[in-house]
């Protein structure tokens, strides 16, 4: 009996200014107001209302029976609560319904797990803390960022209480295996492993629109009776970023009408049904495990960390960046942790990557810069403002002594 | 005894401004124009840009049909069989790019009046050898249309359109040299442009290189006879002077200029790792643009320094001069540097100077720490005293005005009409 998850990734980055040498010790706002608030209503009228309007149809037009998860980052919460009221609004009708599940995650979508574990928590508790405030839910299922994920991660989620982690289900990992069903780590066989399926999450996510694709066009009922092919399965898994629906593929495209008709399609089929993340957790059993003993993730054809840390500028700002948390936190200073805590959103370092390739389309899609040299340059000289005034908090507390 | 009549060729001139040639153009001809009566032609000018006493004509703004009625002269035909050029004739890339060897069709010496050439693109684009030879063709037949005593040329750009001019009008001929292909590539540096510098020097009757640096270049890498090398070094601008608080605690450190290799941007790099570790409070500015500037951010980003090493991209004179009002310490760590204005420029800001000994502008600023450019230990010691040390500091900077007041413009004009009259 096959269920059919859907996990929507909703996140938006405080992107930074074109912070120039010249800013350093005079200017400490460090994000690019007017270009975060423009790209949130594109994105907002693009995307979230018309999929959220959607999504909400399809639960009540299936009767509870469509079921989906979404996992939204703190800092995404805070842009809509600033910008956009009414997505905030369409998100908690949407949790009102009982048929929509939210994840964990690092607030500010961070690598703090890679350099933090004390701040790594911090994050969580933040986030778990916004979701309860408006969903009224405590997630149970956890997601780091860009699916970032290893063994020690899963322990480590587990043993903070989630029952489920999702992870990208990478081909070198499953051996030939399928990732349609659960898995558990090597070092801790409590936590269930939700694995994406890559190749039926990207046909969606990237395949929709390709001319060039065999398979184009990609019609529900196509879509659908490759799930039923899947009917050996327990779980199939289907991740991506929620802005595949209007903002990656357009509307013009078809991906409205797609999703609009896919439930009705999947459900034809009276095996099948569609599950939230922790529905599945709790309905199949684990069947094998999932050893990840290197860290990987679902960025780039390398599906591992090189997307944030690939080279030298990368490396550079994420260890200087960590490195002033004791000296922030002990400041004692809320506002300079919160301008310290958003300079660690990944999409920074994301911005970074000199990779070429295909790899380096899409990260010069998303990258608001002209160059990864300029948005390290802006990070960086960000960075060495933070730094002068937590240094003079630091001088200043000294003296007292 | 009247005075002689200066048929000046430039390329670089404001409002246009790449690196120093400009400036030192436009700063030798008002000085100039006291001693001789000067005619310049340049490439583009600026109707709204004048020079008192100097007559700029710039191509763009030429008549043509006039032009096309003056009968050419034996040398283009030489010229024209050459079928095929081999160059790195881009000596001052600002983006990142490979050296090509170019394979030019057979140049045609026929006057088209491409005029144009002139009018739209930068002065030093993918056409530039084209530009080079349609310049030297418009100027010699501009030349032809009038009286001049002695043809002064600026560096390679004009140095065809200067033996042009001299064959046909048998007017003597002084190339002023700014940078040498020596210089831009290196030594073993050979192509288009090393061989108009070399054809040039030994055709001119007079070179002036703007340092002794440069001098012995020309005579040791070059063949030229020393007994027509007449050093004249550049002057200093007048320039508004003004301090400006930091905004932050550190000391700043500043280097200025392109960033590519023969201004030991990688130098200054090492030189910035070794200061920060000894005197972790100070910050380093790169400012300027070029071929290395993305391999040299990466590379400062592995040492670790990127939070202290900033580097702000290509600056207009405003941010220049904000930049200089803030500075503590002035660094050129040139590999080989014909002048060095911009440190002048830094002098007049009243900010100690560490300069490498291969400028030439070490040979005129006693008031100055000095290093040679790869000895990285040596001048990051002498930027550490002369952030440490306040009265080392000042004496450096005392002396340094005192240099200045004998680098005018004033003073090297009248250098330059003294060669004039020995040619004469």
């Amino acid at each position: 009996m096959p269920a059919v998850c859907f996990y929507f990734q909703v996140h938006q980055p405080y992107r930074l200014k074109q912070y120039s040498f010249f800013n350093i010790g005079n200017d400490h706002n460090y994000s690019d107001e007017r270009l975060n608030k423009e790209i949130l209503n594109k994105v907002a009228d693009k995307c979230y209302i018309p999929a959220n309007k959607l999504m909400l149809e399809l639960i009540k037009k299936f009767n509870k029976q469509f079921r989906i998860s979404y996992s939204i980052s703190g800092i995404a919460l805070e842009q809509f609560e600033k910008y956009r009221p009414d997505v905030l609004e369409s998100f908690i009708e949407l949790a009102r319904t009982g048929c929509v599940e939210f994840l964990g995650e690092t607030y500010y979508h961070s690598l703090s797990y890679l350099y933090s574990k004390e701040e790594f928590v911090r994050q969580i508790q933040l986030h778990e803390k916004k979701i309860k405030h408006y969903f009224n839910q405590k997630p149970v299922v956890f997601r780091n960022t860009e699916l970032i994920y290893n063994n020690d991660l899963a322990d480590f989620i587990q043993k903070m209480g989630y029952k489920a982690i999702l992870s990208e289900g990478v081909d070198n990992l499953l051996h030939g295996r399928t990732p349609n069903q659960i898995y558990t780590a090597p070092n801790n066989r409590k936590i269930k492993c939700l694995l994406k399926n890559y190749r039926l999450s990207d046909d969606i996510a990237f395949r929709f629109s390709n001319r060039d694709w065999p398979e184009y066009p990609l019609t529900a009922q196509k879509f659908a009776s490759w799930l039923h092919d899947a009917h050996a399965a327990d779980t199939i898994n289907l991740f991506m970023d929620y802005e595949t629906f209007g903002e990656h593929q357009w509307k013009e495209t078809g991906i409205f009408e797609f999703m609009a008709h896919l439930p009705g399609e999947v459900l034809k089929n009276k095996d099948f049904s569609f599950k939230t993340v922790g529905e599945v957790a709790d309905e199949y059993p684990i069947k094998d495990i999932y050893d990840a003993h290197a860290t990987i993730s679902w960025a780039d054809s390398e599906r591992d960390l090189s997307a944030w840390l690939s080279n030298s500028m990368q490396s550079e700002s994420l260890s200087k960046l960590y490195a002033l948390e004791e000296d922030v936190k002990s400041s004692g200073n809320k506002e300079l942790m919160e301008r310290w805590a958003k300079l660690q959103t990944s999409d920074i370092f994301y911005y970074m990557c000199t990779k070429y390739w295909s790899d380096g389309v899409v990260h010069k899609y998303f990258s608001p810069y002209n160059s990864p040299y300029d948005s390290y340059i802006y990070f960086i000289n960000a960075l060495a403002d933070l730094e002068v005034e937590v240094n003079k908090h630091a001088l200043a507390t000294a003296r007292v002594f | 005894m009247r005075k002689p009549r200066v048929l000046m060729l430039g390329w670089e001139f404001p409002p246009i401004i790449n690196g120093g040639l400009g400036v030192a153009c436009l700063g030798l001809c008002k000085a100039l124009s006291q001693h001789v009566e000067l005619s310049m032609i340049i490439p583009k000018s600026d109707p709204n840009y004048v020079v008192n006493n100097v007559e700029l004509i710039g191509l763009n703004n030429v008549d043509v049909e006039n032009l096309k009625k003056i009968r050419t002269s034996k040398y283009y035909k030489e010229f024209a069989h050459v079928t095929t050029v081999e160059a790195n004739i881009f000596p001052y890339e600002t983006a990142e790019s490979d050296f090509d060897i170019i394979k030019g069709k057979s140049i045609d010496f026929r006057l088209d009046g491409n005029m144009n050439i002139f009018k739209v693109g930068d002065l030093y684009g993918d056409d530039v050898i084209n530009k080079v030879i349609e310049y030297a063709k418009f100027c010699a037949r501009i030349a032809m249309t009038r009286e001049f005593d002695i043809i002064h040329c600026h560096d390679w750009m004009t140095f065809l359109a200067g033996i042009e001019i001299k064959a046909l009008s048998g007017k003597p001929l002084v190339l002023h040299v700014h940078s040498l292909d020596y210089d831009r590539g290196g030594p073993d540096s050979r192509g288009w442009v090393y061989d108009i510098e070399r054809w040039g020097m030994h055709y001119a009757d007079a070179i002036i290189p703007v340092s002794r640096y440069t001098g012995s270049i020309a005579k040791n890498h070059y063949d030229v006879d020393e007994r027509k090398i007449f050093p004249v070094h550049n002057g200093a601008d007048p320039v508004h002077v003004f301090h400006d608080t930091k905004d932050f605690p550190e000391k700043l450190v500043l280097f200025l200029g392109r960033v590519t290799g023969q201004k030991g941007p990688e130098y200054f790099l090492d030189i910035a790792s070794k200061v920060i570790e000894h005197a972790p409070n100070s910050r380093f500015v790169m400012a300027g643009t070029g071929d290395k500037l993305r391999g040299l951010i990466e590379s400062g980003a592995y040492r670790q320094i990127g939070n202290k090493f900033h580097f702000t991209g290509f600056l207009n004179k405003e941010k220049v001069h904000k930049l200089l009002s803030i500075a503590d310490v002035y660094v050129m760590p040139s590999v080989s540097e014909p002048f060095g204005l911009s440190a002048l420029e830094a002098a007049q800001f009243g900010i100690p100077c560490v300069i490498s000994k291969q400028s030439g502008v070490s040979e005129v600023l006693y008031g100055a720490l000095k290093a040679d450019f790869w000895d990285v230990d040596k001048m990051a010691g002498h930027i550490i005293s002369l952030l440490q040390n306040d009265s080392l500091r000042e004496s450096v900077v005392k002396d340094a005005f005192r240099d200045l007041e004998n680098l005018t413009w004033e003073k090297a004009a009248e250098k330059v009409a003294d060669v004039y009259k020995r040619i004469l």
